[in-house]
């Protein structure tokens, strides 16, 4: 019982600080670059603003058009559901696994790019091609880093994966989890849509991937995509931080390991805030059609991280 | 079993009685009785594959008319599998043909086309069972044939007879590989049961060779790259309803055949056989998802995955033939069962996805994606089962297409129990390519439904669409509910093929091991995952949302108003993304492989060169295989023929000599061979 | 204590390999050059490891020797040329970018299934990384083949030295003092004797895209 009360929570505790999460991230690189930047709840403001706003819709769209966000926030929002974020193992881990993940993620991708086609706008023709293009791109490093994470645990299972890894621990600093930690970072920040790949912060035509797809939405439609967008890129964060480095997560359920299983969650996530902020201060975007060899370059990180698995095997 | 031959008579009679009943009628009657026979054949053909699948005994039924024609028939869980496959798809194109050939009053021979679907459907489920070569040879003689016959059914279609005779031309080459393997196989005797073949040991390179002339023939049919060049010229200007016929299930003829022979008859091989078909695979999804991605002719970009969703299913028996020679029977049936699994999968998506294409044909009269746009609001119920389809080929879950591509990746995961690991390395490149291909396709799928159903039409055809009629529709409704009942059982489905698969070539009978509970987990791979649970999780998601929406009461006002266009009023369909724009970012991204040949032609005002009075832009791309491999090959051909055409003097004592010599010769050589 | 060892070793190794790999992927001659300083630097680190965990007190010196040749002495002049070239960047290789990164991949992989008999006679808890330093010299290989400016490929030999050094340190321990002594004169005399050349061609050129050299030929 106490473990589906926990799966609950954990959603809910996902869904609550996501937007944090993202306020997190631009207020640390609005001080690196020495603004003051907007404090970290503002895009809990900005959500509520939207949430109370009336919707727009153009005149072309069509049902999907309006059926789509609530595609993509239902299936963010499963996927909190699978990920551990706070416990392992949970009652709902034999439902999906690391493939399933994925291509739950991919289905809330799809939804958005024929939503971003279906007013007829370019703009929105723009950004599902350049979205489906990178998200495209990704996949093969997604499997590869997946191969190299089930070759060492033994399974694609997450909570599998993280228990493996607690028990021992000299696999997370083997060099197969390294590389597959960089090569799944750099999908992250694709997958994301962050800098160098995208500019989360520029709503102009030539740069933009993510925003152009979604520029013809409006009020609880808008603020129900940002906020699976900030839910994707809670879900990637806590993959990076608990695959790769699990200690903290609670595997006992005991309240005492909880509240440790938070605090190192939030320590995490300001550890990768900080990692995104400094490198989106640090790099400048890179044109479009530079973005497949960044991609392919993480496709040879996770090739070499199955092959230094199947080297220590 | 006392309803198997009931059934297979009834089967057997339903096709027939179609076939002649469409020669014999006219009109709606005759358009009715073609439907109603070959629904009545299919059924009977689904159940009897039911029947033996769920007596969960292998072979329940022999029958032998060997005395007068030399034809075996025999029913096991293969063969039961593939006739579901059939019957499945038959009877969801025989209820939407009824509709859809209404069109072709008139201008078609509608007999000859009613007739020969139901000839088609026959020889398919003969195909499936029989038992000795001959029967196997005289089947798919019959299938290639009508299937020709029925792709040139719009014969004065510019592109119909080139692209019929592609078909023809590999399929024969194809046949003739297969006519050697068999005599191969049975020692020059064709009437040799299976079962003797089975017994048969034969040397290691007459297997060997078996196993090349078996994938080159098989391969042909199923269309593996390179030998898929027909495949897109010939399943699109097929009717629609037979395009589905043929991507869903003819292709997958050279699936049985490929496993029938060398699962069954051979009883595997070596590892080398495996890598090839797995390599085959991989080559195929990924170049076939490629070129899909450049197409703009809605059926041609169908037809192309089918090359993609062959690749898959390759990799799944590839990879299932690896395991085996490496005794890892347990991956080897799941692999194999992944195999099967897409095969279904494919049947019915591809099926559904070309009967959508059909209706959006039928309503507009183009296949060019170019043209359409905006029918989502014309023919919602098609825009919708065209929206499931869709999803199941790009394997989102909770549907079908997702529950066999997890099944595929988990038995490649499991490459790593391969002793050999400069062997398993493979592996995970195949897993990359497929995950690659995956995404691709879902990429290309986002243009299809878009470009096609989505905001405003870009010709006046596209404009003034209608609905498909009634039975278009059951027929496409009847493939969704399959889309979506696959998907969510794949721990019902699994074991059911396991079962199929239990005692060939040497296969464990694994089938028990396959659990049937919720959660599907597989013996000996790494994952876990349930279907039902997943689709129940989104499903209940998908309705609390706007429900806790509505309880915290966010606004619910909606303004309808023009789409933003930099601030000018007044959208047109010229303003939209099109296809050819969607698939830039790729065509640039896969510039290596496409070669795109560019042409810009510019014409300026005569007084100014800064006012363009109209820009003409056109790119093609060329695929290499036809560059590389087919080109130089007709050159020859061509060469080759120019030069036996000088034997033709055109005198008939000429040919006379050529008889009398060629007698000549064969009595030597009868008299002095042995 | 041995399997720490030997995860070291193929960390070493793979950073070795990814550094190698900043050739393809970056375009600059100025990344280039860290990027060999950074190589050599680990290279000497692994050098140093094997030589603590294989209480052979010898490595120390060749580590050290290294560093200072390859990570302080050789990065030297290469600035000092870049300054001179620095305009001329890695635009148009002949095989692009994303490619070559595949191809590098699946170089690896060839890399990793040729050293397999290698790997399963040795005994060395080192042997783990040989597959990648055999890779860094197959990718070294390609980067020579598939870029066109002169320095890029000197970039490129230095580091198939790299890989070939890191091979023979992961497969023997170390080769004695004396030779490798005589293969650091060998590296330098090498260098010098290609620096010499590029601008040679520079001044005959007024470019060091070794393209140019398809003149000569009329």
């Amino acid at each position: 019982m106490i473990g589906y009360v926990l799966e609950v929570a954990q959603a809910a505790l996902a869904l609550v600080l996501a937007p944090g999460l993202v306020g997190l991230v631009r207020w640390m690189k609005a001080r690196l670059q020495n603004r003051r930047g907007a404090p970290a709840w503002q895009p809990y403001r900005e959500l509520g603003k939207l949430f109370r706003k009336e919707v727009v819709v153009s005149s072309n769209a069509s049902w999907l058009f309006r059926a789509a966000p609530f595609v993509v926030f239902a299936s963010t929002v499963a996927v909190t559901f699978l990920v551990p974020i706070l416990a392992v193992p949970l009652p709902f881990d034999g439902v999906g696994d690391l493939l399933v993940v994925v291509y739950l993620l991919l289905l809330g991708t799809f939804f958005l790019s024929l939503a971003g086609l279906d007013p007829g706008s370019p703009f929105g023709g723009m950004g599902a091609s350049r979205e489906m293009t990178v998200a495209a791109l990704a996949e093969p490093t997604v499997a590869l880093a997946i191969f190299a994470l089930a070759l060492s645990a033994g399974s694609t299972n997450l909570g599998q994966i993280v228990a493996r890894t607690m028990t021992a621990p000299g696999a997370a600093l083997s060099p197969g989890h390294l590389l597959a930690f960089a090569a799944l970072f750099i999908v992250t920040l694709a997958e994301t849509g962050r800098l160098p790949i995208d500019n989360p912060a520029t709503h102009l035509e030539l740069t933009m991937i993510h925003e152009a797809m979604i520029l013809e939405y409006s009020g609880r439609y808008l603020a129900l995509i940002e906020w699976a967008a900030a839910v994707k890129l809670l879900i990637f964060f806590s993959l990076l931080g608990n695959l790769f480095v699990p200690w903290g997560v609670s595997m006992a359920l005991t309240p005492g390991t909880l509240v440790v299983a938070v605090a190192s969650l939030l320590a995490k996530f300001v550890v990768l805030a900080g990692a995104v902020a400094v490198l989106e201060t640090r790099i400048a975007k890179l044109r479009l059609f530079r973005v497949p060899e960044l991609l392919s370059a993480s496709f040879v990180l996770a090739l070499l991280a199955v092959t230094s698995s199947f080297l220590l095997r | 079993m006392a309803p198997a031959p009931l059934l297979l008579a009834v089967m057997l009679a339903g096709y027939a009685a179609g076939a002649l009943a469409a020669l014999a009628a006219r009109g709606a009657l005759g358009r009715g009785l073609v439907a109603g026979c070959a629904l009545v054949g299919a059924l009977a053909g689904l159940l009897l594959g039911a029947v033996c699948l769920g007596a969960g005994l292998a072979p329940t039924f022999t029958a032998s008319f060997l005395p007068l024609t030399g034809l075996a028939l025999r029913l096991d869980g293969l063969s039961a599998f593939f006739l579901i496959l059939i019957g499945v798809v038959g009877a969801a194109v025989a209820v939407y043909g009824f509709g859809y050939t209404e069109a072709y009053e008139g201008r078609y021979s509608l007999r000859w086309l009613g007739a020969l679907l139901n000839v088609l459907l026959l020889s398919l489920s003969v195909q499936v069972m029989a038992d000795n070569a001959l029967t196997f040879l005289m089947a798919w003689e019959a299938m290639s044939l009508s299937a020709y016959l029925l792709v040139l059914t719009e014969h004065d279609q510019p592109g119909t007879v080139r692209a019929a005779n592609w078909y023809i031309a590999i399929t024969h080459a194809g046949f003739a590989a297969l006519v050697a393997m068999f005599l191969l196989l049975s020692a020059g005797e064709l009437t040799t049961s299976f079962a003797a073949m089975r017994a048969a040991s034969l040397a290691p390179q007459v297997r060997d060779a078996a196993f090349v002339l078996a994938l080159f023939g098989f391969g042909a049919k199923a269309g593996v790259v390179p030998l898929h060049v027909w495949l897109p010229m010939a399943h699109p200007v097929a009717p629609s309803h037979v395009s589905a016929l043929m991507s869903g299930v003819v292709i997958k003829m050279g699936v049985y055949g490929l496993l029938r022979v060398t699962i069954d008859l051979l009883g595997g091989g070596p590892a080398w056989w495996g890598g090839l078909v797995l390599g085959l695979g991989t080559v195929s999804a990924l170049l076939g998802v490629l070129y899909a991605l450049m197409e703009h002719d809605l059926k041609r970009l169908l037809a192309y995955h089918s090359v993609e969703n062959i690749g898959i299913i390759f990799i799944g028996i590839g990879a299932g033939l690896m395991f085996q020679s490496y005794g890892l029977t347990t991956l080897a049936t799941l692999g194999i069962v992944g195999g099967l699994y897409h095969t279904i999968n494919h049947a019915c998506f591809k099926g559904l996805l070309f009967l959508g294409a059909g209706s959006v044909l039928h309503a507009t009269g183009t296949r060019n994606m170019e043209e359409m746009g905006g029918l989502i609001k014309r023919m919602p119920r098609t825009a919708f089962f065209f929206l499931v389809g869709a999803c199941a080929i790009s394997a989102l879950p909770p549907l079908n297409g997702f529950a066999s591509e997890w099944l595929v990746f988990q038995t490649l995961l499991g490459g790593s129990a391969i002793p050999q690991p400069e062997v398993a390395v493979i592996m995970p490149i195949a897993v990359a390519m497929l995950a690659l291909t995956s995404g691709l396709a879902a990429a290309c799928f986002v243009k299809a439904f878009g470009i096609t159903f989505l905001a405003i039409p870009r010709s006046p055809e596209a404009e003034h669409a209608h609905e498909a009629p009634r039975s278009m529709q059951v027929g496409m409704v009847s493939l969704v509910l399959l889309c979506v009942g696959l998907g969510l059982a794949p721990f019902a489905v699994v074991p059911l093929l396991g079962s199929s698969l239990a005692g060939l070539g040497g296969l464990a009978p694994t089938a028990v091991a396959f659990t049937l509970a919720l959660p599907l987990h597989v013996p000996g791979t790494f994952g876990q995952m349930s279907a039902p649970l997943l689709a129940l999780g989104l499903a209940l998601l998908l309705a609390l949302v706007p429900l806790v929406l509505r309880v915290l009461g966010a606004d619910r006002r909606l303004r309808v108003a023009d789409t933003w266009g930099c601030g000018r009023i007044g959208q047109t369909a010229r303003m939209e993304y099109t296809a050819t724009a969607f698939a830039e970012p790729l065509r640039r991204v896969f510039a290596e492989l496409y070669r795109p040949s560019r042409d810009l032609s510019i014409d300026f005002h005569p007084a100014s060169k800064y006012f363009v009075q109209s820009i003409e832009y056109r790119s093609e791309i060329h695929p290499w295989f036809e560059r590389v491999l087919y080109d130089p090959l007709l050159h020859g051909l061509r060469g080759a023929a120019t030069r036996v055409r000088r034997l033709q003097g055109g005198s008939v004592h000429l040919y006379l000599v050529y008889m009398t010599l060629a007698l000549l010769v064969l009595l030597t050589v009868a008299r002095w061979r042995t | 204590m041995d399997s720490a060892f030997s995860q070291l070793c193929v960390l070493g190794s793979s950073l070795v390999l990814i550094f190698g790999l900043i050739l393809l992927w970056r375009r600059g001659v100025t990344a280039y050059i860290n990027a060999f300083v950074w190589q050599s630097t680990v290279l000497s680190a692994v050098t140093a490891t094997v030589g603590y965990f294989g209480n052979d007190r010898e490595l120390y010196w060749v580590a050290g020797g290294l560093f200072l040749l390859k990570g302080v002495a050789i990065p030297r002049l290469l600035r000092r040329m870049e300054r001179r070239f620095a305009a001329e960047r890695e635009l148009e290789p002949y095989v692009n970018t994303a490619t070559s990164l595949v191809v590098s991949g699946l170089l690896v992989l060839f890399g990793y299934a040729i050293t397999r008999p290698l790997v399963a006679l040795s005994q060395l808890p080192t042997r783990a990384g040989m597959p990648l330093a055999m890779g860094l010299v197959l990718v070294s290989l390609f980067v020579v083949i598939s870029r066109k400016k002169a320095l890029t490929q000197v970039i490129g030999f230095l580091m198939l030295e790299n890989g070939l050094a890191l091979l023979a340190v992961l497969g023997t321990y170390g080769i004695p003092l004396i030779v490798e002594l005589g293969v650091f004169l060998d590296v330098l005399m090498g260098f010098l004797v290609m620096q010499i050349f590029i601008y040679q061609i520079h001044e005959t050129f007024e470019s060091i895209d070794v393209e140019q050299l398809n003149r000569l030929r009329h």
